[in-house]
């Protein structure tokens, strides 16, 4: 497996308080990482700073590449983003939001073509969402929208994916289903996926790493493939405090204990 | 509810609305204190009548008018539009970043420093105008934040500043001649338009109206959230600057002929979404002949509902206000 992501030495601060006190992680093609943390823990502001949304010390790679030399342009084409609930869209169909995400590939003053189109049709089918096509993106349902934004995603065809919290307004099936999508994608297209939760149960559930992020340093970090149960327990105590972890069929359970 | 886009197909909306642009632009055309017939015209265009009244008032009178109130109407619809898209904001016209106040200033200095001439008073408000959204991007560059709320709140800055310009010029002014003067600009009239006004700023407005529309897929993802919209590769301070200076551009060239035309900007993006209901560059097209038909109707009472000449402003919004109650009370969803 080859590294593809790789963040050296993040510090980020807002004014004068720093948030994030030097973080480095890497992640390899196929591989879908969790960042857990309480509130304040600083994940947000570390994956804003990632996107180059707010300014940060420290370098971002993409396959070799330092993203600081790249704009907005070409860094759309290295790093997609999903966040917690889209913008509110009205009066624009699925098609339109989708094509979006064709949006680096295209001239300043280009219109997407007959390969944007495919692109995204694929990308809704692959989601198995093929008939959204025409309909209003804001008459759909959250757990619809987040499809879509990740169909966009599809068709930014970026090989690394950062979302912050994408499951934070759905309920818990769509929960399941959007996570799901998220990690067939990430393993199916070989792509580095990073992504901000705060269930640490479907963290568990559908990522091969986690990231255990407190105070803007990461204190630990657990690799659900090999851990021992003993491992992930006492890992993820240190952020969540006194806790319980039940093994089941294919994974664990966390919950708190008095 | 019916989940699919609209079922009247938009080619037929735009055909209709466009039919009946012209429609209008033809009776305003025949309206007036001399009246040409719709045959007349038609002798006109193929060569006919030349150097009879109806020629002279169709060439030097009539047919800069309306295509002066043409392309105000589109101009103010499509740069609403546009605005209400980047700021986000349904109330959000094409002078919310100071482009109007400050082409009423550079017209009332005009007025009262330049004995109003009409090359003092168009030169004057299109450098005002201009003017101060250049200051307007100036005050955003040392602000710290860099965000669209930055333009809205340095835009009300500077039109306030503007605002304040003008009220010492107008308490100094000669109530008699340069105040009834700078009063009346901001009602606006298409009263003094020339052919050699409209030829003038015609690139101008041409060559804006042209970038905004080759720029609309840009426009279209600004109206998502910042980050998103940076996430998804618009390089958000360089295309945001742009599209700003070409529709102020588009406004100060419109502007510094006929003086502030109130309400268009605001109501026919309304229009045109809840028409069309779809909030995509269709509807800022649409926005554009939607202010045109509005634009020239207006115009044509201005000149035919009393003696005197009306001013703009005062039928663009009792005309635009029925036709956006309408849609409002039409409308089963919210599209912005």
């Amino acid at each position: 497996m080859s590294v593809l992501f790789e963040v050296q030495n993040a510090y980020v601060s807002y004014g004068s308080t720093e948030i994030v006190h030097g973080v480095s992680l890497s992640l390899e093609r196929g591989e879908l990482c969790a960042f857990l943390g309480l509130n304040g823990s600083g994940k947000t502001t570390l994956l804003r700073a990632v996107c180059g949304l707010i300014p940060m010390n420290g370098q971002v790679f993409v396959d070799g590449r330092s993203l600081k030399e790249m704009n907005e342009r070409e860094r759309a084409r290295h790093l997609s983003f999903i966040p917690q609930t889209s913008s509110p869209i009205q009066g624009k169909t699925v098609m339109e939001v989708i094509l979006m995400g064709a949006n680096p590939y295209l001239g300043l003053l280009e219109s997407p073509k007959g390969e944007h189109y495919r692109a995204a049709k694929t990308a809704l089918k692959r989601l198995e969402i093929g008939d959204f096509a025409d309909r209003h993106f804001h008459q759909l349902s959250q757990g619809q929208k987040q499809l879509v934004i990740l169909a966009r995603t599809l068709v930014q065809n970026s090989p690394v994916m950062l979302m912050d919290e994408p499951d934070s307004a759905l309920d818990f099936c769509n929960r399941h289903m959007v996570l799901e999508k998220i990690r067939s994608v990430v393993k199916s297209e070989g792509k580095a996926g990073l992504i901000t939760l705060h269930d640490p149960n479907f963290a568990m559930a559908y990522c091969d790493r986690l990231l255990l992020l407190k105070k803007g340093i990461v204190i630990a970090e657990a690799d659900m493939r090999t851990a021992a149960e003993d491992e992930v327990r006492e890992k993820l105590s240190m952020i969540y405090g006194k806790i319980e972890l039940f093994s089941y069929t294919g994974g664990y359970l966390m919950g708190k204990s008095q | 509810m019916n989940n699919k886009t609209s079922k009247l197909p938009q080619t037929i909306m735009f055909v209709a609305v466009i039919g009946f642009l012209i429609f209008t632009a033809v009776i305003s055309i025949c309206v007036g204190q001399y009246s040409i017939s719709p045959e007349e015209i038609a002798q006109i265009i193929t060569g006919g009548l030349k150097g009879e009244m109806s020629y002279k008032v169709f060439f030097t009178l009539r047919l800069p008018r309306v295509l002066m109130a043409v392309m105000a109407g589109i101009g103010l619809g499509i740069a609403g539009s546009v605005y209400q898209t980047i700021f986000k904001n349904p109330l959000a016209s094409p002078d919310i970043i100071g482009v109007a106040p400050g082409a009423n200033l550079g017209a009332a200095i005009a007025i009262v420093f330049m004995g109003a001439s009409t090359v003092a008073m168009v030169s004057g408000a299109f450098t005002g105008g201009i003017a101060v959204v250049i200051l307007v991007m100036l005050l955003v560059r040392v602000l710290p934040g860099n965000t669209t709320a930055t333009y809205v709140l340095a835009g009300i800055v500077m039109s306030s500043v503007s605002k304040a310009f003008i009220m010492i010029l107008k308490f100094f002014a000669d109530p008699a001649n340069e105040l009834a003067a700078i009063e009346f600009w901001t009602m606006g009239s298409f009263a003094s338009v020339t052919s050699r006004k409209v030829i003038t700023i015609f690139p101008i407005f041409f060559f804006s109206l042209a970038g905004l529309i080759l720029l609309r897929r840009q426009i279209e993802l600004m109206s998502l959230n910042e980050d998103e919209c940076r996430m998804l590769g618009v390089r958000l301070s360089q295309i945001r600057i742009t599209i700003l200076a070409l529709s102020t551009l588009m406004v100060a060239s419109i502007i510094s002929i006929t003086g502030l035309i109130s309400f268009i900007g605001l109501i026919a993006p309304h229009i045109a979404r809840m028409m069309l209901k779809r909030n995509n560059f269709a509807a800022t097209a649409m926005s554009g002949l939607i202010g045109a038909v509005v634009m020239v109707i207006s115009d044509t009472l201005a000149r035919c509902v009393y003696s005197a000449e009306i001013p703009i402003s005062i039928l663009t919004t009792f005309i635009g206000v029925p036709v956006l109650v309408y849609f409002m009370y039409q409308q089963k969803e919210n599209l912005l």
